[in-house]
């Protein structure tokens, strides 16, 4: 049955290979590991003939990939009957041009990656050439062929840590088999509601039925009990045309999150049951661990294929592929590589640290071609020494240039890191002179100090005399017990920021402003002489500032109490943060702070 | 030779395959036997079919015990014993828990079973009344309507409103009709309200794994290769005669105890015997002894302590930094207070894994998307990750183990560990 397929495939992939290899991944700006999976997936890669048409979404382009499509266009050999054509397999490409795929996400160099030896796959051996693209997965990708082959199967549930190739390892192996099955793929991840999930999959299988059945617009079922019914009709038509299908669900963990999500994991794990096809094999990918699905099982538990971390020398090996020099490289990954992996195993986040260290590292060197000797590379330690301790000790970090759109990035970066409290300090502190106006600064130190002060304090700290108390402030402190210190501490590193109303955030707001009056006038003068007084023309936008900071996160707004109607506040910056921002206009942060 | 082996192979895994996936093979020798689950039970509906009465019955056992392919069996085979005597309805109580769902999924089956228009539109006391009268007629047509519900337990959530109005529509005497329940909860007649028991036929068939030579006779049933089946005569022969000696091994038995031991249900035994069927060793098409032991190997993994091992040394130590915290029994701590720990170690030691804050947080956050940890509240979702109270989910034996196997584990971390342990 193979037979005739086999050859044709393996010749395909090596005449499309010469040109295609690096397009996807260098064609798109930024593509996250998972998109580019699914670009590579795609039929119409950036490097495929049709480009008329529409460009479908990531999750149809998998489907269209996976699926067989009648007559593509890409196909070069029309010899073949017709009937046969239908089974045929677009991308079978991209298999052997996985190394350019994004579950080993290589720094991206900007130099042409020569054609690997191993990339060719062998005439005889699809199998090898899958395992090839698969490194450091070969026990996993073989359970998974032997568990998934021959259609009757039980399900299969692939567990394993982010960014260990659960999903890629599956679709190769799923495009590996034949004859090709249907593939029905829905990653819960980015199908936000059961009712969405329902959709998609009933589209899935319509898409496939289309030549019977043209009644495009059906309604939606949104509850399982009509769910179950329509996808039972929808499977059987496929079956009965011949087909195997693999209905795939990716991204499991997150189902357990959604509004009665157990009782959907729960029906999920027991489509089995349900459906009694045995043609239909149910494949589930869970970065969660089985046993958090215990509770919601059904009769037939999945089969599980665990998909341990890389090791060293995996990752050495992954990140090895596709390098231009690769004696270089080895030697710079020598270096860098075991530290780094004491921080972190995932593949993805090593590679965003390696890339600008592999930079940094060839700074020294003229041209990029050359094999180091053991003078050069000790050099090239030493000059990268420094740079390694600081990546160590960076989650990421933002370049700064000049250009609009790296200021973009910085900002949506430091936004999801905000959100987290940590990270963006450091890309951020250095962006921020540009995109924040001096009053909103006031608010925001005015939000730190109302966090971390006491409310009792506020007379004290901010009474006439201004911030020049100081002294006062200290003795009263050192009187408290120790222990009594030592509790309140604890308790502050428990609770975290306290919140307050918005009175108290704008009467210190009115403080603060007013000692540094002076200072004002010469930062804001254009202002003075619009608003006619500085102070003014400070107050003016204040709500709305307040309003822009809750909605990046500097500050979080808490459901307004029942009692007091309006909202309480609270500060979600660091020190070190808020520290940054009062040296930026000068303030003097730390006489108003209360130490204990 | 080899090269006709392949398929032969092939053909042999498919067939072993084909049976393993069909529930209706599995358990085709309980029709042979006497005086099993099978039998009662259909004796029970074949007497209420034949005698033209009510019945009712809960098939109680836990998951995976085959009551729903005994049920199937013993139901396909009254429909050839009987045909158009009997219609199905079956309902899920996953599915049909709602009560007006329930009686909507009722009306439509039976309108698909007797061929009449089922109207999406009708309201629910219309289905209700629809179904009392089908009932009716199909009493007094001598038809006997089954209705199996599945996740018996699940009905009884909320009103009963289904099982009473289906339980009161046998009381009459014109209709004829069996309801069989199926539930893994043992106490599922007790989770019914009164005015339902009362209308209840207490008849429960109870499900319980199979015995230990139980199991091995279903071994043998299921992977035996029929000496009168497409494959050539010396194939099956020398298969059969490896199975044989296999299941005669005392290895063999050992890996049989210790998978019973810790699930002995019949889908446990086919998930294992899957896998033992997908190793076969493609070349000549036999089994070996290896394929038992791996597959074995294969389901006693423990996804916590294989996770554990893949958690890079910063993650471990957060987790060692966690694990001191427990033990100084402080009852609650957050992202904050385990940093602190982090240092004080950092500062005792002076190791070379002294990281900033942030990129520990980010170790914290692997370690929460493992689940090796969790927040200890669920409220306070404003409230900043690094604040909220957290967890461990391991113990400390299992975090002592794994930094055991962890070959690359500084020994400071396992002091750290058994220094607190033994104090």
């Amino acid at each position: 049955m193979s037979q005739p397929v086999t050859p044709r495939r393996t010749t395909r992939a090596s005449t499309s290979a010469p040109d295609s290899p690096s397009s996807p991944p260098k064609s798109r700006s930024k593509p996250s590991p998972r998109r580019q999976l699914l670009a590579a997936a795609a039929p119409d890669s950036p490097s495929s003939p049709p480009k008329s048409r529409p460009k479908p979404s990531p999750r149809r382009q998998l489907l269209a990939a996976a699926a067989p499509v009648p007559d593509s266009p890409s196909s070069p050999t029309k010899s073949r009957p017709k009937s046969s054509h239908k089974r045929q397999l677009p991308t079978a490409a991209a298999v052997p041009e996985s190394p350019s795929s994004p579950t080993k996400p290589r720094p991206k160099s900007s130099h042409k990656r020569p054609p690997h030896a191993a990339d060719e796959p062998t005439d005889d051996n699809p199998l090898a050439a899958l395992l090839e693209s698969l490194p450091g997965r070969r026990a996993q990708a073989r359970d998974l062929l032997r568990l998934l082959a021959p259609a009757p199967a039980l399900p299969v549930l692939l567990h394993g840590g982010a960014a260990t190739g659960k999903t890629r390892a599956l679709l190769l192996a799923l495009r590996h088999l034949r004859p090709t099955p249907r593939l029905v793929y829905a990653a819960l991840r980015s199908l936000p509601s059961p009712r969405a999930l329902f959709a998609s999959i009933l589209a899935q299988l319509r898409a496939a039925l289309s030549s019977s059945s043209t009644s495009s617009r059906q309604r939606v079922p949104d509850k399982p009990s009509d769910f179950v019914p329509a996808l039972r009709d929808a499977l059987a038509g496929v079956v009965s045309q011949g087909e195997n299908v693999y209905l795939v669900f990716d991204n499991l963990e997150v189902v357990r999150g959604w509004d009665k999500g157990g009782q959907l994991v729960s029906l999920l794990l027991r489509l089995h049951d349900l459906l009694r096809l045995p043609q239909v094999v149910l494949v589930y990918v869970s970065s969660a661990a089985p046993d958090a699905y215990y509770t919601m099982t059904g009769s037939v538990e999945p089969n599980h294929v665990y998909f341990p971390d890389y090791t060293v020398d995996e990752v050495h090996g992954i990140l090895m592929r596709g390098q231009p020099n690769p004696k270089l490289y080895s030697s710079f990954l020598g270096v860098v590589l075991k530290p780094l992996f004491r921080v972190t195993r995932r593949v993805d986040e090593l590679a965003a640290v390696l890339e600008p260290l592999f930079r940094r590292y060839c700074e020294p060197l003229g041209s990029l071609n050359g094999v180091p000797d053991e003078a050069i590379r000790r050099r090239l330690f030493e000059h990268l020494q420094p740079h390694l301790t600081v990546a160590l000790n960076e989650t990421f970090s933002v370049p700064i240039r000049a250009s609009l759109d790296d200021c973009k990035d910085g900002i949506s970066g430091g936004k999801g890191s905000v959100k987290r409290q940590f990270g963006g300090r450091d890309g951020l502190s250095s962006e921020l002179e540009f995109h924040m106006s001096v009053s909103a600064k006031y608010l925001l130190l005015s939000a730190f100090l109302a966090s971390r002060n006491p409310a009792t304090l506020d007379a004290a700290l901010f009474d006439a005399t201004g911030g020049t108390d100081s002294r006062n402030r200290k003795r009263k402190s050192s009187q408290a017990s120790i222990d009594r210190k030592d509790t309140m501490a604890e308790e502050l590193l428990m609770k975290g920021p306290g919140t307050f109303p918005l009175e108290r955030l704008l009467a210190i707001f009115q403080c603060i402003t007013s000692v540094s009056e002076d200072m004002l006038d010469e930062v804001e003068c254009e202002d003075t002489i619009m608003g006619g007084s500085g102070m003014n023309a400070l107050m003016s936008d204040v709500l709305l500032q307040l309003s822009t900071l809750c909605n990046s996160n500097f500050l979080s707004k808490s459901r307004s109490c029942p009692l007091e109607g309006s909202g309480r506040y609270r500060s979600n910056i660091d020190e070190d943060l808020a520290l940054k921002v009062a040296r930026s206009v000068s303030f003097p942060l730390s006489k108003y702070m209360y130490r204990r | 030779m080899a090269a006709a082996a392949a398929p032969v192979a092939n053909q042999a895994q498919a067939v072993l395959r084909g049976r393993l996936c069909d529930p209706a093979f599995v358990h085709s020798p309980l029709r042979s036997s006497p005086d099993t689950n099978y039998s009662k039970l259909k004796y029970l509906v074949d007497s209420s079919v034949s005698e033209a009465c009510n019945n009712s019955v809960l098939l109680l056992g836990p998951r995976g015990c085959g009551k729903g392919a005994v049920l199937d069996m013993v139901l396909e085979d009254l429909k050839k014993e009987h045909p158009d005597a009997i219609s199905v309805i079956r309902l899920n109580g996953m599915l049909h828990s709602d009560d007006n769902c329930a009686t909507k999924e009722i009306a439509r089956q039976l309108c698909l079973e007797h061929q009449l228009s089922f109207s999406k539109m009708a309201s629910s006391d219309d289905n209700t009344d629809f179904m009392i009268d089908m009932l009716r007629e199909c009493g007094l047509a001598h038809k006997t309507v089954i209705f199996v519900l599945e996740e018996f337990d699940l009905f009884a959530q909320g009103k009963q409103r289904l099982l009473y109005s289906l339980l009161d529509a046998m009381q009459t005497l014109t209709s004829q009709a069996v309801v069989i329940g199926i539930s893994c909860r043992l106490d599922a007649d007790q989770l019914l309200e009164k005015r339902v028991r009362s209308r209840f036929s207490h008849r429960k068939l109870l499900f319980v794994p199979s015995s230990l030579d139980g199991i091995q006779r279903l071994m043998e049933h299921l992977l035996m290769l029929d000496k009168d089946s497409s494959l050539p005569k010396n194939y099956v022969t020398e298969y059969n005669s490896r199975l044989t000696s296999i299941f005669g091994n005392k290895k063999f038995k050992g890996i049989l105890g210790s998978l019973t031991d810790a699930d002995a249900t019949t889908s446990n035994i086919l998930r294992f015997l899957f896998r033992v069927v997908s190793d076969m060793d493609m070349e000549s098409g036999l089994l070996s002894m290896e394929c038992f032991t791996h597959a074995l190997s294969c389901m006693q993994r423990q996804p916590k302590l294989d996770s554990l091992q893949d958690l890079s040394i910063l993650e471990l130590y957060i987790l060692v930094c966690m694990n001191r915290l427990e033990d100084k029994e402080q009852n609650s701590y957050n992202f904050n207070s385990i940093m602190k720990e982090y240092r004080s170690i950092q500062d005792a030691y002076k190791t070379s894994d002294k990281y900033a804050t942030t990129v520990c947080f980010r170790a914290f956050e692997h370690l929460l998307d493992r689940e090796l940890i969790t927040f200890a509240d669920s409220k306070g979702r404003n409230v900043a990750l690094e604040y909220r109270p957290v967890k461990l989910l391991i113990s400390s034996r299992e975090l002592a183990q794994s930094l055991e196997l962890n070959t690359t584990c500084p020994a400071v971390l396992q002091k750290l560990l058994d220094r607190e342990r033994y104090m």
